[in-house]
Order: C-alpha cells, then sequence, then structure tokens
C-alpha cells in the first residue's frame, strides 16, 4: 500500500494547471452565459410573431391536453441547436407515452440517435441516443429548479435479455440534465447509441432512487425486465419503438461483455456476504485481503 | 447545491478536485499532459452539461466518473492512432520502482484500475466506492480482489 501511494503520489503536474483550469472555465462560462443571453433575446422574438398567430387557436389550447414542450424545445433550451434540428428530422422517434405514478405524471417525450449532435461535447466516433422525459405534478403543484431534486431519479435505458446491471445509465456513459419550465420538468438524457439493441426489447425506466438492482428491478427468465412488486417509489416503464434494422448484435454482445456486469439474481442478499475480508498487520501497516466468496469466475451484477 | 459556473464554485471545484482527479487519470493515462487534458475536459463538461448534485459526495462521484470516461476516450483514440501512450510525451528514461508500479496498474484492465486506486490512494471503503462509481458493493469487492490479483502477476511480486 506504501509503495502505492509512492508511486502516485510522485507524480508530477503542470505548476499552473489550476490556475489555467480555472481560467478556462471562467472564460468557457462567459462564453456560455452570452450565448443563453442571445438565445433568449432570439426566442422572445419569436414568441412576439408566434403570439399574433396562435390567438385564433387559444380557445383549443385551452381544453386540449397538458402541452409539454417539444423534445426540440428542450434541446434548444439546452443551447443545442444540432440535437433540436435532429429531433425535427426523420431519424427522430416520437413516442408521448405517459405513466401516472405516485404523485406524478412521466412523459416520454421522444429520442434520437445520432453522432456528433452535441455541440458543446463533441464525440465524433461514437453515435449516442438523446432522449427527452417530461414529469409534472398531478396535483397541479408546480415543479421548479430550486425545489425539485433532479438527482433523485434515474432516467435509464434497460435491455430485455441483458441484466440490469450491465446495460444502464452508468455504464453507457450517461448524462442527464434538467431543468423546470412553466410548472414541468424535462429531462434530457444523452448515453451510448442503444440502437445496438434493437432487435430486443429496448425500455426506458424512470425511477427514485439510484444504480440498478434487484430492490428496483426483477428480471424474467425469458429476460423480460419489470420492476419489483415491492418497490414502492416513483416509477414508469416505457417499450422505445427502435427499427431492429439498426440492431449491431455483435456490438451489443461485446459491449455487455466489456461491463463485465451480465450477471444478475432476483434473488435479494446481504451484499457484505458476497466476499471474504481478511486483515493482516504488517510492517507497513495494515494489509487488506479480499477473497471473493463467489465461485471461481463468476462476478454478481447485482 | 449552487449550480456549477460562477467564478466562486469554479475556484472551488477546480481547487477540491484537482489533484485527486489527476491522479485518478493517471490509472488510465501514462502521460501528465493527457491527464491534465481529461480532468480539464471532466471540468468542461460539468460547466456545459449544469448537473444539480444533490450533496458533495454526488458531485464527487459525478466528477470521478467523468474523469475516468475522458481519460478511456483519450487512451481509446491514442491507441487507434497505434501511438503508445508512454510515448506521445514522456521522455525514453529508466524505469523507475514507481513507474514499474504505475505502467502495471495502466496494464489492468479498466474494470480493475480505477477500483484499486480509489482503495489504495485514496483511501476509501468499498462501500464509499461503490457510491463513487455506481456499482454495488459486491462488485467492487470482487474487482478490488480480482484487480489486486492480477496486479500481482503483472509485477510478479507483492507490492501493495
Amino acid at each position: 500500500m506504501n509503495d502505492y501511494r509512492k508511486a502516485f503520489g510522485e507524480l508530477s503536474f503542470s505548476a499552473d494547471f489550476q490556475e489555467r483550469t480555472v481560467d478556462l472555465l471562467r472564460n468557457r462560462a462567459r462564453e456560455l452565459e452570452k450565448e443563453r443571453t442571445d438565445m433568449t433575446i432570439c426566442k422572445t422574438k419569436k414568441i412576439a410573431l408566434l403570439a399574433a398567430a396562435c390567438i385564433a387557436l387559444l380557445a383549443v389550447s385551452v381544453s386540449a391536453a397538458y402541452a409539454w414542450l417539444t423534445p426540440a424545445q428542450v434541446a434548444e433550451e439546452h443551447n443545442q441547436p444540432l440535437l433540436a434540428e435532429a429531433f425535427q428530422g426523420p431519424d427522430a422517434i416520437e413516442i408521448n407515452e405517459t405513466v401516472e405514478s405516485g404523485d406524478f405524471s412521466i412523459t416520454l417525450l421522444g429520442l434520437v440517435s445520432g453522432r456528433n449532435l452535441d455541440v458543446l461535447n463533441q464525440d465524433l466516433e461514437k453515435d449516442h441516443t438523446y432522449s427527452v422525459l417530461a414529469l409534472r405534478r398531478l396535483d397541479g403543484e408546480p415543479l421548479e429548479n430550486e425545489t425539485f431534486d433532479f438527482s433523485g431519479y434515474v432516467m435509464t435505458p434497460l435491455v430485455a435479455g441483458c441484466s440490469p446491471a450491465a446495460v444502464n445509465n452508468w455504464t453507457l456513459g450517461a448524462f442527464a440534465q434538467g431543468f423546470a419550465k412553466d410548472g414541468a420538468y424535462y429531462y434530457l438524457l444523452d448515453t451510448q447509441s442503444i440502437e445496438m439493441f434493437a432487435d430486443r426489447t429496448v425500455y426506458m425506466a424512470f425511477y427514485e432512487g439510484f444504480v440498478p438492482n434487484n430492490d428496483t428491478f426483477t428480471v424474467a427468465e425469458d429476460g423480460t425486465i419489470a420492476f419489483a412488486d415491492d418497490f414502492s417509489g416513483v416509477h414508469a416503464l416505457f417499450t422505445l419503438p427502435l427499427d431492429p434494422a439498426k440492431a449491431d448484435r455483435a456490438a451489443a454482445d461485446a459491449f455487455v461483455e466489456s461491463t463485465g456486469m451480465n450477471g444478475w439474481s432476483n434473488e435479494r442478499s446481504d451484499p457484505e456476504g458476497d466476499w471474504d475480508i481478511e486483515h493482516h498487520e504488517t510492517e507497513d501497516g495494515e494489509e487488506i485481503f479480499l477473497r471473493s466468496a463467489l465461485k471461481s469466475g463468476e462476478e454478481t451484477g447485482g | 447545491m449552487v449550480p456549477f459556473g460562477t467564478d466562486e464554485t469554479i475556484s472551488r471545484i477546480v481547487s477540491a478536485y484537482s489533484d485527486m482527479l489527476l491522479r485518478l487519470a493517471c490509472v488510465r493515462l501514462g502521460s501528465a499532459a493527457d491527464a491534465e487534458d481529461a480532468v480539464q475536459e471532466a471540468f468542461l463538461r460539468l460547466l456545459t452539461a449544469r448537473p444539480i448534485f444533490r450533496d458533495p459526495e454526488h458531485e464527487k462521484a459525478w466528477l470521478i466518473r467523468t474523469t475516468l470516461q475522458r481519460a478511456s476516450d483519450i487512451r481509446r483514440k491514442a491507441e487507434q492512432r497505434n501511438i503508445p501512450l508512454e510515448d506521445v510525451t514522456e521522455p525514453a528514461a529508466p524505469e523507475s520502482p514507481g513507474e514499474e508500479l504505475r505502467s502495471a496498474v495502466r496494464a489492468l484492465p479498466e474494470i480493475y484500475g480505477a477500483v484499486i486506486h480509489l482503495h489504495y490512494y485514496e483511501g476509501y471503503s468499498i462501500k464509499e466506492i461503490a457510491k463513487l462509481l455506481g456499482l454495488p458493493a459486491a462488485t467492487v469487492g470482487t474487482r478490488l480482489a480480482r484487480g489486486r490479483e492480477r496486479l500481482r502477476q503483472i509485477l510478479r511480486e507483492d507490492v501493495i
């Protein structure tokens, strides 16, 4: 342990790293702020023009269903013009399905997959999937940025036949962003593309909690995933209408394999019991030996 | 928590996490310059993604995962160009015991390196690492045990 600490402790980095990084971030923060301000001015002009045109439709809108922002508008709110355009393009999948759970109405609005759609974080090498989900309270109380605990909920893709521990937000490198507007809360989820799984049932789950585990989900013998019967938090599970022609079984299998997490058991056990820990005093201090209590070659996925 | 983006929060976060993240990035990257790029990219991602954290631990976990991802991306890109990472910026020099160990850690499959580092350098417990990496605690325990064994095999002697 001391050797390890020494080896990584002796690494040296640029003396001005922190100073350079603070400058870089402050400049970028100012640029982003300016972009947001410019966009708001632009939007205000558009809204003024649209308002007149919409007056005739007002009577109809009042009695219409709850009007969400579109996925394209959600992308615009995040200053993502390419993504907004993609949400209006031929590859976008409109879903608009709603589940009511607990105090919330949860609506999966849509998704789109493609490469290099994120102007703020370009990834030239991998396709990504962007999904938009909207949330509102059933009692009409508005959701607000200041009070809604965005991080208390998880929005994650899951794939039938794959362990929820292997294919989820964390393994797919997800970034979730959210904001409240007009009393509703919008999630924009960016993950590595899920189209490679399109020949199986692919879900989008939304639930109160953290990492997918067997307190939250069960996996049936045929691979079907469902929320555990006794899961009491807010939850919704949508099936995604992906195009099976876009599946890539070899890439999907390689991805699952790379996670090293494709084990799953619906039986709940005390995680403390899954390995043996031995403590030994040595000249350098205490050494901790860990021996997996699992059989050789087996790794639990949760 | 206060959203990232104000001068004050930028200074706080860079000051609080830089050292830890730079060393963590070196679990996957062989040069200090690459590690600095990975950490800067993670901070920039924080600025643009605007996540809302429930507490400082959540913030730290987010930064750790993002730094590891960015480090993997940099490493993958270098490998695709067939450039050995160590050769990109590091001059040829006799390998010190420290570098020998760091090379061995970098040679581990990625799923083991971060767990080993967070435990043996940062001193986190299995439960804490599970929370930071978003993995079941049992998986962290297994990876720690197997990673340590692989490290032993690579070094052919006990170093930890």
